[in-house]
Protein backbone atom coordinates (compact mmCIF):
# COMPACT_ATOMS: atom_id res chain seq x y z
CA UNK A 1 0.00 0.00 0.00
CA UNK A 2 1.23 3.69 -0.79
CA UNK A 3 0.40 6.65 0.81
CA UNK A 4 0.63 9.77 -0.59
CA UNK A 5 1.96 13.00 1.64
CA UNK A 6 -0.78 15.39 0.11
CA UNK A 7 -3.65 13.45 1.61
CA UNK A 8 -1.80 12.67 5.14
CA UNK A 9 -1.44 16.76 4.87
CA UNK A 10 -4.94 17.47 4.19
CA UNK A 11 -6.37 14.50 6.55
CA UNK A 12 -3.95 15.61 9.93
CA UNK A 13 -5.44 19.50 8.84
CA UNK A 14 -8.56 18.45 9.11
CA UNK A 15 -8.48 16.32 12.76
CA UNK A 16 -6.77 19.07 13.89
CA UNK A 17 -9.94 21.31 13.20
CA UNK A 18 -11.71 19.05 14.59
CA UNK A 19 -10.22 18.55 17.52
CA UNK A 20 -10.28 22.41 17.94
CA UNK A 21 -13.55 21.96 17.58
CA UNK A 22 -13.85 19.18 20.45
CA UNK A 23 -12.07 21.65 22.39
CA UNK A 24 -14.26 24.44 22.04
CA UNK A 25 -17.59 21.95 22.64
CA UNK A 26 -16.19 20.78 26.17
CA UNK A 27 -15.79 24.69 27.16
CA UNK A 28 -18.84 25.27 26.09
CA UNK A 29 -20.62 22.47 27.96
CA UNK A 30 -18.61 23.23 31.31
CA UNK A 31 -20.01 26.79 31.16
CA UNK A 32 -23.00 25.07 30.98
CA UNK A 33 -22.81 22.81 34.09
CA UNK A 34 -20.87 25.21 36.15
CA UNK A 35 -24.38 27.12 35.53
CA UNK A 36 -26.37 24.34 36.52
CA UNK A 37 -24.57 23.67 39.60
CA UNK A 38 -23.75 26.84 40.74
CA UNK A 39 -26.45 29.32 39.17
CA UNK A 40 -26.13 31.96 37.00
CA UNK A 41 -22.97 33.33 38.83
CA UNK A 42 -21.30 30.40 37.45
CA UNK A 43 -21.27 31.88 34.00
CA UNK A 44 -19.60 35.00 35.01
CA UNK A 45 -16.36 32.87 35.51
CA UNK A 46 -16.22 32.49 32.05
CA UNK A 47 -15.07 36.12 30.21
CA UNK A 48 -12.87 35.37 33.63
CA UNK A 49 -11.08 32.74 32.95
CA UNK A 50 -10.72 33.57 29.38
CA UNK A 51 -8.68 36.62 29.83
CA UNK A 52 -6.40 35.09 32.56
CA UNK A 53 -5.65 32.15 30.45
CA UNK A 54 -4.94 34.27 27.05
CA UNK A 55 -2.62 36.46 29.29
CA UNK A 56 -0.89 33.73 30.29
CA UNK A 57 -0.32 31.51 27.24
CA UNK A 58 0.11 35.12 24.93
CA UNK A 59 3.21 36.15 26.69
CA UNK A 60 4.75 32.89 26.12
CA UNK A 61 3.60 32.57 22.48
CA UNK A 62 4.74 35.93 21.63
CA UNK A 63 8.14 35.11 23.61
CA UNK A 64 8.31 31.58 22.63
CA UNK A 65 11.76 31.99 21.13
CA UNK A 66 13.35 33.20 23.81
CA UNK A 67 11.40 31.64 26.38
CA UNK A 68 12.17 27.99 24.74
CA UNK A 69 15.96 28.93 23.82
CA UNK A 70 16.59 30.23 28.08
CA UNK A 71 14.94 27.12 29.24
CA UNK A 72 16.46 24.62 26.86
CA UNK A 73 19.76 26.27 26.78
CA UNK A 74 19.96 26.56 23.06
CA UNK A 75 23.21 28.33 21.87
CA UNK A 76 22.80 30.34 18.29
CA UNK A 77 25.27 29.50 15.15
CA UNK A 78 25.95 30.62 12.22
CA UNK A 79 27.25 29.17 9.04
CA UNK A 80 31.00 28.63 9.83
CA UNK A 81 30.49 27.23 13.37
CA UNK A 82 28.69 23.95 11.74
CA UNK A 83 28.51 24.48 7.82
CA UNK A 84 27.09 21.57 7.23
CA UNK A 85 23.81 21.84 9.66
CA UNK A 86 23.23 25.21 8.33
CA UNK A 87 23.77 24.44 4.83
CA UNK A 88 21.11 21.80 5.32
CA UNK A 89 18.81 23.91 7.12
CA UNK A 90 19.38 26.51 3.83
CA UNK A 91 17.96 23.77 1.73
CA UNK A 92 14.80 23.26 2.83
CA UNK A 93 14.47 26.83 3.29
CA UNK A 94 14.82 26.58 -0.46
CA UNK A 95 12.43 23.58 -0.94
CA UNK A 96 9.65 25.15 2.01
CA UNK A 97 9.83 28.71 0.51
CA UNK A 98 10.22 30.02 4.25
CA UNK A 99 12.51 32.73 5.36
CA UNK A 100 15.69 31.49 7.00
CA UNK A 101 14.90 30.68 10.64
CA UNK A 102 17.87 31.25 13.45
CA UNK A 103 19.78 27.47 13.65
CA UNK A 104 20.47 26.68 17.28
CA UNK A 105 22.72 23.94 18.92
CA UNK A 106 21.37 22.60 22.48
CA UNK A 107 24.42 20.87 24.46
CA UNK A 108 23.01 17.36 25.15
CA UNK A 109 24.05 14.62 24.67
CA UNK A 110 20.71 12.95 23.49
CA UNK A 111 19.72 13.10 19.79
CA UNK A 112 16.48 15.46 19.61
CA UNK A 113 15.68 18.52 17.90
CA UNK A 114 12.98 21.23 18.47
CA UNK A 115 11.39 24.09 16.71
CA UNK A 116 10.03 27.25 18.22
CA UNK A 117 8.79 31.02 17.50
CA UNK A 118 5.36 32.69 16.95
CA UNK A 119 5.91 33.08 12.97
CA UNK A 120 8.27 31.99 10.33
CA UNK A 121 9.96 35.12 10.83
CA UNK A 122 11.01 34.51 14.15
CA UNK A 123 11.65 31.01 14.49
CA UNK A 124 14.31 28.93 16.00
CA UNK A 125 15.22 25.39 15.35
CA UNK A 126 17.65 23.62 17.42
CA UNK A 127 19.44 20.17 16.98
CA UNK A 128 21.19 18.74 20.34
CA UNK A 129 25.15 18.23 19.87
CA UNK A 130 23.89 14.05 20.82
CA UNK A 131 21.92 14.45 17.35
CA UNK A 132 24.92 15.72 15.14
CA UNK A 133 27.50 13.33 16.46
CA UNK A 134 25.41 10.38 15.41
CA UNK A 135 22.84 11.10 12.59
CA UNK A 136 24.52 11.29 8.61
CA UNK A 137 23.43 14.30 6.47
CA UNK A 138 20.57 12.97 4.80
CA UNK A 139 18.79 11.73 8.50
CA UNK A 140 19.69 15.38 9.50
CA UNK A 141 18.03 16.41 6.13
CA UNK A 142 14.62 14.78 7.62
CA UNK A 143 15.12 15.64 11.12
CA UNK A 144 15.48 19.60 9.73
CA UNK A 145 12.94 19.40 7.42
CA UNK A 146 10.58 17.70 9.81
CA UNK A 147 11.01 20.91 12.30
CA UNK A 148 10.90 23.14 9.32
CA UNK A 149 7.45 21.81 8.90
CA UNK A 150 6.13 23.08 12.06
CA UNK A 151 7.27 26.54 11.70
CA UNK A 152 5.32 26.11 7.72
CA UNK A 153 2.40 24.58 9.43
CA UNK A 154 2.68 27.41 11.94
CA UNK A 155 2.31 24.79 15.01
CA UNK A 156 3.21 26.93 17.78
CA UNK A 157 0.51 29.22 16.82
CA UNK A 158 -1.94 25.82 16.97
CA UNK A 159 -0.31 24.73 20.16
CA UNK A 160 -0.51 28.03 22.04
CA UNK A 161 -4.68 28.61 20.79
CA UNK A 162 -4.94 24.85 22.50
CA UNK A 163 -2.57 25.32 25.45
CA UNK A 164 -4.99 28.61 26.07
CA UNK A 165 -8.01 26.59 25.68
CA UNK A 166 -7.63 24.29 28.10
CA UNK A 167 -6.37 26.75 30.44
CA UNK A 168 -9.53 28.66 30.20
CA UNK A 169 -11.26 25.17 31.07
CA UNK A 170 -8.98 24.27 34.02
CA UNK A 171 -9.63 27.59 35.60
CA UNK A 172 -13.10 27.91 34.97
CA UNK A 173 -13.61 24.06 36.77
CA UNK A 174 -10.69 25.55 39.33
CA UNK A 175 -12.68 28.59 40.18
CA UNK A 176 -16.12 26.82 39.91
CA UNK A 177 -14.99 23.83 43.05
CA UNK A 178 -13.53 26.50 45.32
CA UNK A 179 -16.59 28.79 44.81
CA UNK A 180 -18.77 25.80 45.89
CA UNK A 181 -17.58 25.92 48.87
CA UNK A 182 -19.01 29.05 49.82
CA UNK A 183 -22.00 28.80 48.18
CA UNK A 184 -22.85 24.94 49.11
CA UNK A 185 -24.29 26.14 52.20
CA UNK A 186 -26.58 28.70 50.65
CA UNK A 187 -27.75 26.32 48.01
CA UNK A 188 -29.31 24.06 50.62
CA UNK A 189 -31.07 26.05 52.39
CA UNK A 190 -33.65 26.27 49.21
CA UNK A 191 -33.12 22.94 47.72
CA UNK A 192 -35.32 21.42 45.44
CA UNK A 193 -34.99 17.60 43.74
CA UNK A 194 -34.24 18.82 40.35
CA UNK A 195 -31.13 21.51 40.93
CA UNK A 196 -29.92 18.51 43.04
CA UNK A 197 -29.63 16.35 39.75
CA UNK A 198 -28.37 19.36 38.16
CA UNK A 199 -25.78 19.93 40.87
CA UNK A 200 -24.43 15.90 40.60
CA UNK A 201 -24.50 16.31 36.81
CA UNK A 202 -22.31 19.90 36.80
CA UNK A 203 -20.22 18.63 39.69
CA UNK A 204 -18.82 15.58 37.68
CA UNK A 205 -18.94 17.29 34.91
CA UNK A 206 -16.36 20.21 36.63
CA UNK A 207 -13.96 17.20 37.37
CA UNK A 208 -13.96 15.84 33.84
CA UNK A 209 -13.83 18.59 31.99
CA UNK A 210 -10.19 19.26 32.76
CA UNK A 211 -8.72 15.69 32.10
CA UNK A 212 -10.93 15.84 28.68
CA UNK A 213 -8.84 19.14 27.43
CA UNK A 214 -5.78 17.42 28.60
CA UNK A 215 -6.36 14.54 26.13
CA UNK A 216 -7.62 16.59 23.57
CA UNK A 217 -4.99 19.25 23.66
CA UNK A 218 -2.38 16.21 23.67
CA UNK A 219 -4.30 14.93 20.83
CA UNK A 220 -3.72 17.62 18.70
CA UNK A 221 -0.08 17.57 19.17
CA UNK A 222 0.16 14.22 17.78
CA UNK A 223 -1.48 15.29 14.87
CA UNK A 224 0.45 18.02 14.05
CA UNK A 225 3.94 15.68 14.94
CA UNK A 226 2.10 13.60 12.27
CA UNK A 227 1.26 16.28 10.04
CA UNK A 228 5.02 17.22 10.09
CA UNK A 229 6.43 14.12 8.67
CA UNK A 230 3.87 14.48 6.20
CA UNK A 231 4.84 17.87 5.66
CA UNK A 232 8.87 17.43 5.60
CA UNK A 233 8.25 14.49 2.54
CA UNK A 234 6.70 17.10 0.93
CA UNK A 235 9.70 19.38 1.35
CA UNK A 236 12.75 16.95 0.61
CA UNK A 237 10.48 14.39 -1.48
CA UNK A 238 12.39 11.82 -0.07
CA UNK A 239 11.31 9.58 2.87
CA UNK A 240 14.04 7.85 3.34
CA UNK A 241 16.11 10.53 5.09
CA UNK A 242 13.47 11.10 7.94
CA UNK A 243 12.73 7.43 8.27
CA UNK A 244 16.24 6.34 9.07
CA UNK A 245 16.84 9.37 11.56
CA UNK A 246 13.51 8.24 13.54
CA UNK A 247 14.96 4.59 13.78
CA UNK A 248 18.17 5.98 14.67
CA UNK A 249 15.67 7.88 17.90
CA UNK A 250 14.24 4.64 18.34
CA UNK A 251 17.03 2.47 19.16
CA UNK A 252 18.93 5.47 21.23
CA UNK A 253 17.62 5.04 25.08
CA UNK A 254 19.12 8.23 26.05
CA UNK A 255 16.72 11.10 26.63
CA UNK A 256 17.32 14.89 26.87
CA UNK A 257 17.74 15.90 30.23
CA UNK A 258 15.63 18.72 30.45
CA UNK A 259 12.43 16.34 31.29
CA UNK A 260 10.64 18.93 31.89
CA UNK A 261 6.77 18.65 30.78
CA UNK A 262 6.01 22.09 29.57
CA UNK A 263 8.26 21.81 26.40
CA UNK A 264 7.86 18.16 25.71
CA UNK A 265 5.68 18.69 22.88
CA UNK A 266 8.01 20.77 21.05
CA UNK A 267 10.90 17.95 20.65
CA UNK A 268 11.17 15.91 17.52
CA UNK A 269 10.92 12.70 19.59
CA UNK A 270 9.04 12.61 23.00
CA UNK A 271 11.72 13.24 25.85
CA UNK A 272 9.26 11.77 28.06
CA UNK A 273 9.62 8.46 29.00
CA UNK A 274 7.58 6.06 27.56
CA UNK A 275 6.75 4.05 30.13
CA UNK A 276 5.50 6.89 32.16
CA UNK A 277 3.04 8.99 30.10
CA UNK A 278 0.13 6.65 28.83
CA UNK A 279 -0.39 6.40 25.15
CA UNK A 280 -3.57 9.08 25.75
CA UNK A 281 -1.67 11.87 27.12
CA UNK A 282 1.24 11.47 24.99
CA UNK A 283 2.67 14.71 22.99
CA UNK A 284 3.59 12.44 20.04
CA UNK A 285 2.43 9.24 17.71
CA UNK A 286 4.06 6.49 18.99
CA UNK A 287 7.82 6.34 17.04
CA UNK A 288 6.83 2.89 15.07
CA UNK A 289 4.08 3.97 14.10
CA UNK A 290 5.51 7.02 12.01
CA UNK A 291 8.50 5.33 10.95
CA UNK A 292 5.60 2.72 9.43
CA UNK A 293 3.83 5.45 7.70
CA UNK A 294 7.15 6.94 6.52
CA UNK A 295 7.57 3.36 4.94
CA UNK A 296 4.74 3.61 3.18
CA UNK A 297 5.14 6.91 1.27
CA UNK A 298 8.61 5.53 0.36
CA UNK A 299 6.47 2.55 -1.28
CA UNK A 300 4.36 5.40 -3.17
CA UNK A 301 6.29 5.45 -6.77
CA UNK A 302 5.34 8.39 -9.73
CA UNK A 303 1.41 7.48 -9.11
CA UNK A 304 -1.33 10.51 -10.30
CA UNK B 1 -35.11 52.53 -1.87
CA UNK B 2 -34.55 49.18 -0.63
CA UNK B 3 -34.04 47.52 -4.40
CA UNK B 4 -31.35 49.95 -5.00
CA UNK B 5 -29.18 49.30 -1.54
CA UNK B 6 -28.99 45.36 -2.02
CA UNK B 7 -28.14 45.80 -5.87
CA UNK B 8 -25.21 48.16 -4.80
CA UNK B 9 -24.35 45.70 -1.78
CA UNK B 10 -24.10 42.81 -4.99
CA UNK B 11 -22.28 44.70 -7.09
CA UNK B 12 -19.47 45.59 -4.29
CA UNK B 13 -19.78 42.19 -3.35
CA UNK B 14 -19.10 40.71 -6.72
CA UNK B 15 -16.55 43.38 -7.14
CA UNK B 16 -14.75 42.11 -4.28
CA UNK B 17 -14.95 38.63 -5.42
CA UNK B 18 -13.11 39.49 -8.77
CA UNK B 19 -10.87 41.33 -7.42
CA UNK B 20 -9.82 38.22 -5.30
CA UNK B 21 -9.55 36.23 -8.01
CA UNK B 22 -7.58 38.48 -9.97
CA UNK B 23 -5.29 39.09 -6.85
CA UNK B 24 -4.78 35.04 -6.25
CA UNK B 25 -3.69 34.51 -10.23
CA UNK B 26 -1.51 37.87 -10.18
CA UNK B 27 0.15 36.48 -6.71
CA UNK B 28 0.51 32.84 -8.18
CA UNK B 29 2.26 34.26 -11.23
CA UNK B 30 4.69 36.94 -9.03
CA UNK B 31 5.29 33.59 -6.78
CA UNK B 32 6.65 31.82 -10.22
CA UNK B 33 9.12 34.37 -11.51
CA UNK B 34 9.95 34.84 -7.47
CA UNK B 35 10.60 30.78 -7.73
CA UNK B 36 13.20 31.32 -11.01
CA UNK B 37 15.24 34.05 -9.59
CA UNK B 38 15.71 31.64 -6.64
CA UNK B 39 16.83 29.23 -9.11
CA UNK B 40 19.21 31.22 -10.70
CA UNK B 41 20.46 32.55 -6.97
CA UNK B 42 21.40 29.20 -6.25
CA UNK B 43 22.93 28.55 -9.82
CA UNK B 44 24.70 31.49 -9.60
CA UNK B 45 26.45 30.16 -6.15
CA UNK B 46 27.22 27.24 -7.93
CA UNK B 47 28.79 28.93 -10.37
CA UNK B 48 30.93 31.20 -8.08
CA UNK B 49 32.17 27.85 -6.47
CA UNK B 50 33.90 25.88 -9.60
CA UNK B 51 37.22 28.24 -10.24
CA UNK B 52 38.01 27.19 -6.26
CA UNK B 53 36.92 23.40 -6.87
CA UNK B 54 38.75 23.57 -10.83
CA UNK B 55 42.01 24.70 -8.80
CA UNK B 56 42.12 22.08 -6.44
CA UNK B 57 41.10 19.33 -8.62
CA UNK B 58 43.96 20.75 -10.73
CA UNK B 59 46.53 20.27 -7.74
CA UNK B 60 46.12 16.46 -7.37
CA UNK B 61 44.91 15.65 -11.12
CA UNK B 62 46.48 17.82 -13.65
CA UNK B 63 46.37 15.31 -16.31
CA UNK B 64 42.78 14.78 -16.04
CA UNK B 65 42.29 17.93 -18.26
CA UNK B 66 39.74 17.12 -20.40
CA UNK B 67 37.26 16.77 -17.68
CA UNK B 68 38.17 19.50 -15.97
CA UNK B 69 38.03 21.66 -19.27
CA UNK B 70 34.73 20.57 -20.09
CA UNK B 71 33.51 22.03 -16.25
CA UNK B 72 34.99 25.36 -17.21
CA UNK B 73 32.96 25.55 -20.58
CA UNK B 74 29.63 24.12 -18.91
CA UNK B 75 30.00 26.98 -16.50
CA UNK B 76 31.04 29.90 -18.85
CA UNK B 77 28.16 29.03 -20.80
CA UNK B 78 25.95 28.98 -17.81
CA UNK B 79 27.16 32.49 -16.20
CA UNK B 80 26.12 33.43 -20.14
CA UNK B 81 22.83 32.37 -20.45
CA UNK B 82 19.95 34.21 -20.59
CA UNK B 83 16.24 33.46 -20.69
CA UNK B 84 13.93 30.37 -19.66
CA UNK B 85 14.89 28.12 -21.91
CA UNK B 86 18.82 28.54 -22.30
CA UNK B 87 19.29 28.94 -18.71
CA UNK B 88 17.82 25.61 -18.13
CA UNK B 89 19.61 23.61 -20.72
CA UNK B 90 23.08 25.24 -19.68
CA UNK B 91 22.20 24.19 -16.19
CA UNK B 92 21.62 20.58 -17.43
CA UNK B 93 25.14 20.43 -19.05
CA UNK B 94 26.75 22.03 -16.13
CA UNK B 95 25.05 19.43 -14.12
CA UNK B 96 26.17 16.62 -15.92
CA UNK B 97 29.95 17.69 -16.31
CA UNK B 98 29.83 18.49 -12.44
CA UNK B 99 29.11 15.20 -11.86
CA UNK B 100 31.54 13.65 -14.32
CA UNK B 101 34.40 15.68 -12.64
CA UNK B 102 33.25 14.38 -8.95
CA UNK B 103 33.23 11.05 -10.66
CA UNK B 104 37.08 10.76 -11.19
CA UNK B 105 37.86 12.17 -8.10
CA UNK B 106 37.22 9.11 -6.90
CA UNK B 107 40.28 7.87 -8.15
CA UNK B 108 42.34 10.70 -5.83
CA UNK B 109 42.24 9.33 -2.28
CA UNK B 110 44.92 12.28 -1.78
CA UNK B 111 42.73 14.94 -3.38
CA UNK B 112 39.91 13.31 -1.60
CA UNK B 113 41.48 13.74 1.73
CA UNK B 114 42.81 17.16 1.32
CA UNK B 115 40.76 19.43 4.14
CA UNK B 116 39.86 22.16 1.20
CA UNK B 117 38.50 19.19 -0.69
CA UNK B 118 36.32 18.21 2.01
CA UNK B 119 34.92 21.34 2.79
CA UNK B 120 34.84 22.22 -0.77
CA UNK B 121 32.92 19.45 -1.31
CA UNK B 122 29.97 20.12 1.48
CA UNK B 123 29.39 23.34 -0.12
CA UNK B 124 29.40 21.71 -3.61
CA UNK B 125 26.75 19.05 -2.24
CA UNK B 126 24.42 21.69 -0.97
CA UNK B 127 24.49 23.64 -3.54
CA UNK B 128 23.59 21.03 -5.77
CA UNK B 129 20.77 20.17 -3.55
CA UNK B 130 19.80 23.85 -3.36
CA UNK B 131 19.58 23.97 -6.77
CA UNK B 132 17.31 20.83 -6.87
CA UNK B 133 14.96 22.06 -4.01
CA UNK B 134 14.62 25.53 -6.01
CA UNK B 135 14.07 23.81 -9.36
CA UNK B 136 11.37 21.17 -7.29
CA UNK B 137 10.09 24.74 -5.46
CA UNK B 138 9.46 26.44 -8.83
CA UNK B 139 8.03 23.55 -10.26
CA UNK B 140 5.22 23.10 -7.65
CA UNK B 141 4.43 27.13 -8.42
CA UNK B 142 4.20 26.94 -11.97
CA UNK B 143 2.00 23.84 -11.37
CA UNK B 144 -0.20 25.64 -8.63
CA UNK B 145 -0.13 28.75 -11.43
CA UNK B 146 -1.60 26.23 -14.27
CA UNK B 147 -4.10 24.56 -12.12
CA UNK B 148 -5.64 27.83 -11.22
CA UNK B 149 -5.42 29.22 -14.87
CA UNK B 150 -7.77 25.76 -15.84
CA UNK B 151 -9.98 25.12 -12.80
CA UNK B 152 -13.55 27.48 -12.30
CA UNK B 153 -13.52 30.54 -11.05
CA UNK B 154 -9.59 31.69 -11.54
CA UNK B 155 -9.76 30.51 -15.28
CA UNK B 156 -11.91 32.88 -15.89
CA UNK B 157 -9.47 35.77 -15.08
CA UNK B 158 -5.86 34.43 -16.59
CA UNK B 159 -7.00 36.94 -19.95
CA UNK B 160 -7.78 39.96 -17.46
CA UNK B 161 -4.70 39.54 -15.33
CA UNK B 162 -2.76 39.03 -18.50
CA UNK B 163 -1.42 35.63 -17.02
CA UNK B 164 -0.61 32.81 -19.09
CA UNK B 165 0.20 29.05 -18.53
CA UNK B 166 4.15 28.76 -17.27
CA UNK B 167 6.63 25.97 -18.65
CA UNK B 168 8.08 23.47 -15.93
CA UNK B 169 12.20 23.55 -15.43
CA UNK B 170 13.63 20.62 -16.84
CA UNK B 171 16.82 20.52 -16.91
CA UNK B 172 18.34 18.79 -20.46
CA UNK B 173 20.36 16.29 -19.13
CA UNK B 174 20.51 12.37 -19.29
CA UNK B 175 20.92 11.83 -16.02
CA UNK B 176 17.73 13.65 -14.30
CA UNK B 177 18.19 14.62 -10.72
CA UNK B 178 16.88 11.70 -8.75
CA UNK B 179 15.45 13.70 -5.52
CA UNK B 180 11.71 13.81 -6.47
CA UNK B 181 11.49 9.97 -4.93
CA UNK B 182 7.74 10.82 -4.58
CA UNK B 183 5.54 12.63 -7.04
CA UNK B 184 2.07 13.60 -7.23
Amino acid sequence: MSLDFHAQQASNQRKTYGLLFGMAIVTIVLIYAVGLWLGQSGTALFPMAVIFALVMVWGSYYNSDKLVMTMTGARIIDHDSAPQLFNLVQEIVIAAGIPMPKVAIVEDPAPNAFATGRDPDHAVIAFTTGILNSMDREELQGVAAHELAHVANRDTLVMAVAATTAGVIAIISDIAIRMSWFTGGNRRDNNDSGNAIGAIVGLVAVILAPIAALLLRSAISRKRESLADATAVAFTRNPTGLRRALETLAQDSTVVEQRSNAVAHIWIESPLDSSTTSKLFATHPPIEERIALLRQMEGSGPAK
Amino acid sequence: MDLTLIALVVVVLLAIYFIAQYNKLTRLNVQVDEAFAQIEVQLQRRADLIPNLVETVKGYASHESEVLQKVVEARSAATEAHGFNEVAAADGSLTSALRGLLAITENYPDLKASANFIALQEELSTTENKVGFARQYYNDRVRQLNQALVTLPTNFFGGIAKVVKRDFYEVDSPEKRDVPKVSF
